[in-house]
């Protein structure tokens, strides 16, 4: 009733104009004559739209005779019916040629995906957005064949991307992304799922070459929505729910860490009597610090619409997520508006605007809720204060050292603001036709503050305090530009001949600055007066910048005969600020072909059966430039020595600049396969590819001879690796009546292998010599000693001798860990370390479901990584006894107490003789595969109900469930600290990470 | 009829493949392998090792022997390679015999040599505890190891020792190249004998080594060696400072007590030294590691000499220049205030990267220290080897460490800043100061340890 009287309201109010309307109703059924819910119907040029219900039924009232309707559904070909005298039209959609229709994005221009001769894979952005993330690219694992997607969870936390594996060993490995045209450097944290519209991701060398020189790791391409012709359109996206985080251990209570650290021999602190005098005294630090649930938001509200000489999209975009201390976390609001004219058939011109607010940070101290022993209360007893002390001061020591987390989290005052405004615009002409020039421009301005406050507290007077409070600030603001024109001319000749051929040229410039101040002794702790300028003691500052530049000249020539035989090839030549004049400039060709087999007339017997077959193959050379801006420049160093009894603030030249720098390149070949089968219900891609990285950037040692410090370095260009592997993805789609269903299978191979190093035989440590690099061999392998199970008896321990009877272990005990002496030269060295492992999957894959049977909707997506190793670092915490933190319960009974009661935890020791944990071995590396579930939806949906287009609920799980072998926190295990270089040499280390989470949530979107 | 066919190739290939399997194992037939003992009889004891020999032969290649004693859980194989064939191999082998077993007890070691071709022999060796494995007991009396002996008192070198051994004595040598000394005593099996004899020395300064070795007449005769380092000398060529009272072993310290002079000009001496208390008493030392011979005391204002000399007294708490000569037998002392650097609030230290955050600690780099190792960060994160300042004088840091054997040790910041290395004779010089650690042998136990930035002096004493 309500809304018929709201209906009723606003006929009225449009009466005036509503007189020589014409109210058309029919229906949009496929060609089994099964109605097409949710199909668009548009007044061509008015605006106005309409949608189908359930049972495929439209109304919609247009201004004429003469008016036409635009019918469209996604899948189904766009048909256009002039409605003359008929007020009834009822319209039967034939289904596309599938995908093959569809337009892909390659950089700095777009094709049609049946046109594409080399490797890219696309999404769309609402199979993104099934899932509520931070960062986009974490809803893309498992979507795509060729890229691995490593969650990290945490708030704010980027996930680590590869396409196709590595390339790089010291390098960055993140792939280049560009939004709308625009390269955005290694990280789209600022995006919402919200705002796209597809993203496509550069596979092969001939496809990403037009990127040049920041190609090697792949490129994403990320299209935004625009808006689009017909009335305005809102749409609210809605999805709250929050985030499990159970304990990943069983840790001892206070009885159980009493006894085991008794049994390991700390008798100074446990004597071994009387244990259960501690029965029931166990605090509950993870109850007292971490939250069991932690809220995660998204909201997003957007309007599209326009005329056919405008559109327009703009969008507000909200997310956060509580970290699970209770304080802390990340929150984004993005706003995104785009405008785009159209002032004759030859002129457009479109402006977007998206400014954006980041604000994050939260303790990271979450292992200490673990490790620190149970039998220490949170705060101090009574008996130990005096009344004196502060608020932070009142918490009570560990003997572990392990210092008080819920105080640390009390403390915590660590957060980072962010704001950037990106413009982007373009202006396009079309002189003639087939010739588009085209001219954009995109400037982003970015401003970065990070506060820290540090209060001065004594919780014990020797292990843990801070005896003078300490404010810093760090700003840090960024502009940078990039200007792009681009030429393209279009054309058939004799009907078969057709081509495409696009010149342009870029320019690009990045500057950063930042300024740091410091200063102690700040009054009090109070909130107001966490500033700098209330800093009384040891006041300091820092602040530099930088400046980067890269000036391109690209073209891109394409060919197809008859749409049969298909020829691209691209060139692009990049100068960057980073190499010296020698090295500026470097060239990026590529080519590729395909033949499509499917279109020869030999195959039109055929066409029931296989729509579509083509071969392709492609070649091409792209860069890595992603080292330090300046690493043209000789350096000068600081540090202290004692002169004359004094120590002196000195200066030293600490590096110099390698006249000879240049990019790492990277070649690559591809070879793929693609058909799609029974009208594309079963489709695929499989390919074949090999990359070659050479002249890698090192950063080496000088010779000591040179008189530089030990610790000075220089970028240099030496090594080579080269990878391969297979990457397949298989799509199955049908419909029953009201049931359709469909499933996506990708899979991916990755084998790398370390070519040639600086010298032949040298062996490049990583990981504090954890992990080693060698030719011939998979970069960054785990590399120790090899754990032979424990000595069971004394028979077995006399036993581990030389052939002289010398023991290898000359410490080692009944229910020690026994070292293989491997190199048999009788003693147990460095030499008997050897590969114990890698980091990389034989292979990864992914399995996407989606069921719908009228309103409902069911997505499911999996995703697993298969054969590689990751090393469990935790296992020392949880099982090595020699310190007084807390282990996991029930460890007296696992590990060795007598023969034959383990041969994989050894025996309880507070001393580690035999160096158990100390010495890396295999007893840390546990097998990394896993099978998860990353996304479980279902949804319904009303169309045209409630007075609005669309309204549709839904109830989603995320990471509900982790199938794996690996007994660390988590198996998502990316890189190394890039800051260290161990990006890829020290990739695999699981420990304490933040674990990705399972989340729970229910969503609403509307669409009126 | 295709059926069969194919069982036939089958079959064929199945055979083809198996007979074409490399089977390392199968070496013809061939002579059993020859096992001769060194001994048959070995004598053990409880702690010690033994060792087995045997020489191995085979004519075509050894595959291993095998060890056993079950009684002592000794179950050892050691395999021989096959590329190249091993023919002949001469076994040593030793093994420890565990702490709880009895001298009285016996057993039989099972060895048994398997080769190539899958031959074995066994023999067994009889194994008896109740071995004596210790050469003769040197007791010195005179002279000590480090004695100075002053050439313008005597130039006369009393040499005298006592041997002992229960399996008896077969021989005492005493020689010392230098000074053509080659005493050769034939013992004939007594359980105790006293060597007793004077050499002259010549009247220039010099170094000797008095080196001593006597034999046992056990079954299996052990030798033993001691050397004795004498110099002789017109000057004192160090003096000591010993703030402990007469009687104190000198040698339970890992170093720093007595201490080393600081300045040395002819035979006056110099020293910087802390009081920790008034009334202080202290003695001057010709050597190091005793009371005797050279020992200096008080006598009212001068300098005495002799065993039973008074010890000079420090009047006050705090830090003292003190000048002695041993020659003209005269001392003298002052107070007085030190400026160097005070190394403040080290207990607050704070690594950071950024060296505006940085706070100094002192900790230690070293080994034979438990937990220390070359790493400055190790010596960072292992708080236990944090030194503190001593809140009685802030010249001093003080620490406790465990030590594990012989010790060398830096005392470290962060990357070396601050630092004071130990180098020879206790002096703990500051960074950039003088090269080479020295090595100190030490009684593996818990240690009191100071630092004395002021005198540049380390301590290191058990607890």
């Amino acid at each position: 009733m309500k809304y018929k009287f709201i209906w009723l309201f606003i006929a009225v109010l449009c009466s005036s104009a509503a007189f020589a309307q014409i109210t058309v109703k029919g229906s949009v059924k496929d060609k089994t004559a099964l109605p097409i819910p949710g199909a668009n119907i548009i007044v061509k040029g008015s605006g106005v739209s309409a949608s189908t219900d359930f049972d495929g039924k439209y109304t919609i009232v247009v201004p004429n005779k003469d008016a036409q309707l635009l019918f469209s559904f996604m899948g189904f070909t766009t048909k256009t019916i002039t409605v003359a005298d008929r007020t009834t039209i009822d319209v039967v959609l034939e289904q596309a040629g599938q995908s093959l229709e569809e337009v892909v994005v390659v950089g700095y221009g777009t094709m049609k995906k049946k046109d594409v001769t080399t490797s890219i894979s696309s999404v769309k952005g609402k199979d993104l957005q099934t899932m509520t993330v931070g960062n986009a690219t974490e809803s893309l694992q498992g979507k795509v064949s060729g890229v691995q997607v490593t969650g990290q969870g945490g708030p704010g936390a980027q996930p680590r991307v590869l396409i196709r594996g590595i390339s790089t060993l010291n390098l960055s490995t993140d792939p280049l992304y560009v939004v709308d045209g625009v390269p955005m450097g290694n990280s789209i944290n600022f995006l919402s799922n919200n705002e796209i519209e597809s993203m496509d991701v550069l596979k092969d060398a001939s496809a990403s070459a037009i990127y040049g020189s920041r190609a090697s790791n792949g490129v994403i391409l990320i299209t935004t929505k625009r808006g689009k012709i017909g009335k305005p359109k809102f749409n609210i996206d809605l999805s709250n729910g929050f985030q499990m985080m159970d304990n990943p251990y069983n840790m001892a209570d206070g009885e159980t860490y009493a006894n085991i650290m008794s049994t390991a021999g700390h008798s100074d602190y446990f004597p071994n009597t009387g244990q259960y005098r501690y029965r029931g005294q166990t605090t509950d630090w993870w109850g007292a610090g971490m939250r069991k649930a932690s809220p995660v938001r998204n909201a997003s509200i957007g309007v599209t619409g326009g005329s056919e000489k405008n559109t327009y999209a703009a969008s507000l975009n909200y997310y956060k997520s509580d970290s699970f201390y209770g304080v802390g976390g990340w929150e984004r609001i993005t706003a995104r508006i785009a405008n785009d004219f159209k002032f004759s058939d030859k002129v457009s011109v479109g402006i977007t605007l998206n400014p954006r607010f980041e604000t994050w940070g939260s303790p990271g101290n979450w292992a200490d809720f673990d490790k620190i022993d149970p039998l220490t209360p949170i705060y101090k007893p009574a008996d130990q204060l005096n009344g004196t002390e502060n608020e932070y001061s009142i918490y009570a020591r560990s003997p572990s050292y392990v210092w008080n987390p819920v105080a640390a989290v009390a403390r915590y005052d660590d957060y980072t603001d962010q704001y950037n405004l990106n413009t982007n615009a373009y202006l396009q002409y079309e002189p003639i036709k087939g010739l588009v020039l085209r001219t954009q421009g995109s400037i982003e301005v970015g401003d970065k503050t990070q506060s820290i406050f540090k209060p001065d507290f004594i919780i014990d007077a020797a292990h843990e305090k801070e005896e003078i409070n300490s404010v810093q600030r760090k700003n840090t603001t960024n502009h940078d530009w990039t200007w792009q024109t681009t030429a393209t001319y279009t054309k058939t000749f004799a009907q078969k001949h057709n081509m495409s051929l696009m010149v342009g040229a870029t320019m690009e410039e990045y500057n950063g600055n930042d300024v740091w101040g410091y200063g102690e002794g700040v009054p009090n702790n109070s909130d107001l007066m966490r500033e700098l300028k209330a800093a009384t003691k040891n006041r300091s500052s820092d602040g530099n910048s930088w400046s980067s530049s890269l000036l391109s000249y690209l073209s891109r020539l394409s060919y197809n005969y008859d749409g049969k035989y298909y020829l691209t090839g691209s060139f692009r030549r990049d100068g960057s600020s980073k190499f010296m004049a020698d090295n500026k400039w470097a060239n990026f060709p590529a080519a590729s072909a395909s033949w499509r087999i499917s279109n020869e007339s030999f195959m039109e017997n055929t066409k029931d059966v296989i729509n579509n077959l083509s071969l392709k193959a492609g070649w091409g050379k792209v860069g890595n430039q992603g080292l330090p801006d300046a690493v043209y420049q000789s350096n000068i160093g600081q540090g202290y020595y004692v002169i004359g009894g004094e120590v002196v603030n000195t200066s030293f030249p600490s590096s110099m600049a390698n006249r000879d720098i240049k990019w790492e390149t990277v070649e690559d070949v591809n070879f793929g396969l693609d058909f799609g089968l029974f009208r594309n219900k079963i489709s695929g891609t499989i390919e074949y590819y090999e990359k070659t990285t050479k002249d890698m950037l090192f950063l080496k040692q000088f010779p000591t001879s040179s008189g530089f410090p030990e610790n000075a370095r220089m970028w240099t260009n030496v090594g080579s690796m080269k990878s391969n592997g297979i990457d397949l993805i298989l799509s199955y789609k049908d419909k029953k009546g009201a049931f359709s269903y469909g499933a996506d299978f990708t899979f991916t191979t990755v084998n790398v292998e370390m070519i040639s190093l600086s010298a032949d035989g040298e062996k490049l440590y990583g990981s504090d010599s954890r992990t080693l690099t060698v030719e011939g061999d998979v970069p960054g392998y785990f590399y120790g000693y090899v754990a032979d199970g424990l000595f069971q008896n004394q028979t077995e321990l006399n036993s581990h001798t030389d052939e002289h009877g010398t023991k290898l272990q000359d410490k080692a005990q009944e229910g020690d860990i026994r070292f293989k002496d491997l190199d048999g030269d009788g003693k147990l060295t460095d030499n008997d370390r050897t590969k114990i492992g890698s980091p990389w999957a034989d292979y990864t894959m992914g399995l996407n479901f989606n069921f719908a049977y009228k309103g409902f909707d069911l997505i499911a997506n999996f995703y697993s990584s298969i054969g590689n190793d990751i090393v469990n670092q935790n296992i020392s915490d949880l099982y090595n006894a020699a310190s007084l933190t807390n282990k996991v319960a029930g460890l007296q009974d696992m590990a060795w107490h007598g023969e034959g009661t383990s041969n994989y935890v050894p025996r309880l020791s507070r001393n580690d003789d035999n160096q158990n944990y100390i010495k890396f071995s295999s007893l840390y590396v546990e097998d990394g595969s896993f099978v998860r579930m990353k996304n479980l939806q279902i949804g319904y949906t009303f169309l045209n109900q409630f007075g609005l287009d669309k309204l549709r609920l839904s109830l989603s799980g995320q990471n509900l469930w982790t199938w794996t072998n690996y007994t660390g926190v988590d198996p998502e295990v990316a890189g190394g600290d890039a800051n260290k270089g161990d990006r890829v040499k020290g990739a695999g280390f699981g420990g304490w990470n933040y674990p990705v989470q399972p989340t729970i949530l229910i969503g609403l979107n509307v669409g009126f | 009829m295709k059926k069969i066919k194919f069982l036939f190739f089958l079959a064929f290939f199945a055979v083809l493949f198996i007979g074409c399997q490399d089977n390392e194992d199968d070496f013809p037939t061939s002579e059993k392998p020859t096992l001769a003992l060194g001994s048959t009889e070995i004598y053990g004891a409880p702690s010690r090792k033994f060792e087995i020999k045997a020489a191995l032969a085979d004519d075509l290649g050894l595959k291993s022997v095998r060890i056993q004693i079950p009684e002592l859980s000794l179950d050892k194989v050691i395999a021989f390679g096959t590329e190249p064939l091993v023919t002949a191999y001469d076994l040593s082998y030793f093994f420890e015999i565990p702490a709880d077993r009895g001298t009285s007890e016996a057993f039989k070691i099972k060895l048994t040599l398997t080769d190539v071709s899958n031959n074995s022999v066994d023999q067994d060796i009889n194994l008896r505890l109740d071995g004596e494995f210790t050469p003769p007991a040197v007791a010195m009396d005179t002279p000590k190891e480090g004695a100075v002996i002053l050439l313008p008192s005597s130039n006369i070198m009393k040499v005298k020792f006592m041997v002992n051994d229960d399996s008896g004595i077969d021989f005492v040598h005493v020689t010392c190249t230098a000074l053509l000394i080659d005493d050769l005593v034939e013992v004939n099996g007594a359980q105790s004998y006293t060597f007793d004899k004077e050499y002259i020395l010549p009247r220039t300064d010099a170094s000797y080594v008095l080196t001593i070795t006597t034999k046992d007449k056990f079954v299996q005769p052990n030798t033993g060696t001691t050397e004795i380092n004498v110099i002789a000398s017109n000057d004192y060529p160090a003096i000591y400072l010993c703030d402990q009272p007469k009687g104190t072993n000198l040698t339970t310290d890992a170093v720093g007590v007595p201490m080393y002079f600081h300045d040395k000009n002819g035979q006056d001496f110099e020293f910087k030294y802390y009081a920790d208390k008034d009334n202080k008493e202290i003695y001057f030392l010709g050597q190091e590691g005793d009371f005797a011979p050279h020992c200096f005391g008080a006598d009212g204002t001068n300098l005495a000499y002799g065993s039973s000399v008074a010890p000079i007294k420090l009047p006050t708490k705090g830090y003292y220049k003190i000048k002695m000569n041993p020659k003209a037998l005269t001392f003298s002392f002052e107070k007085y205030t030190p400026t160097s650097k005070v190394w403040a609030d080290i207990a607050n230290g704070q690594w950071h990267d950024d060296e505006a955050l940085r706070r100094p600690f002192v900790s230690v780099c070293g080994g034979g220290i438990k937990d220390a190792s070359w790493d400055t960060w190790n010596g960072w994160v292992q708080t236990g080897l944090h030194l503190a300042n001593n809140p009685n004088n802030p010249y001093q840091l003080v620490g406790e460490y465990t030590l594990t054997g012989t010790m060398e040790a830096t005392f470290t910041g962060q990357w070396w800043n601050p630092s004071w290395r130990l180098i020879k004779n206790g002096i703990a010089t500051m960074s950039p100061g003088e090269n080479g650690n020295a090595k100190y042998p030490a009684a593996p136990g818990v240690y009191k340890v100071i630092v004395d930035t002021e005198l540049e002096r380390a301590f290191i004493t058990k607890k």
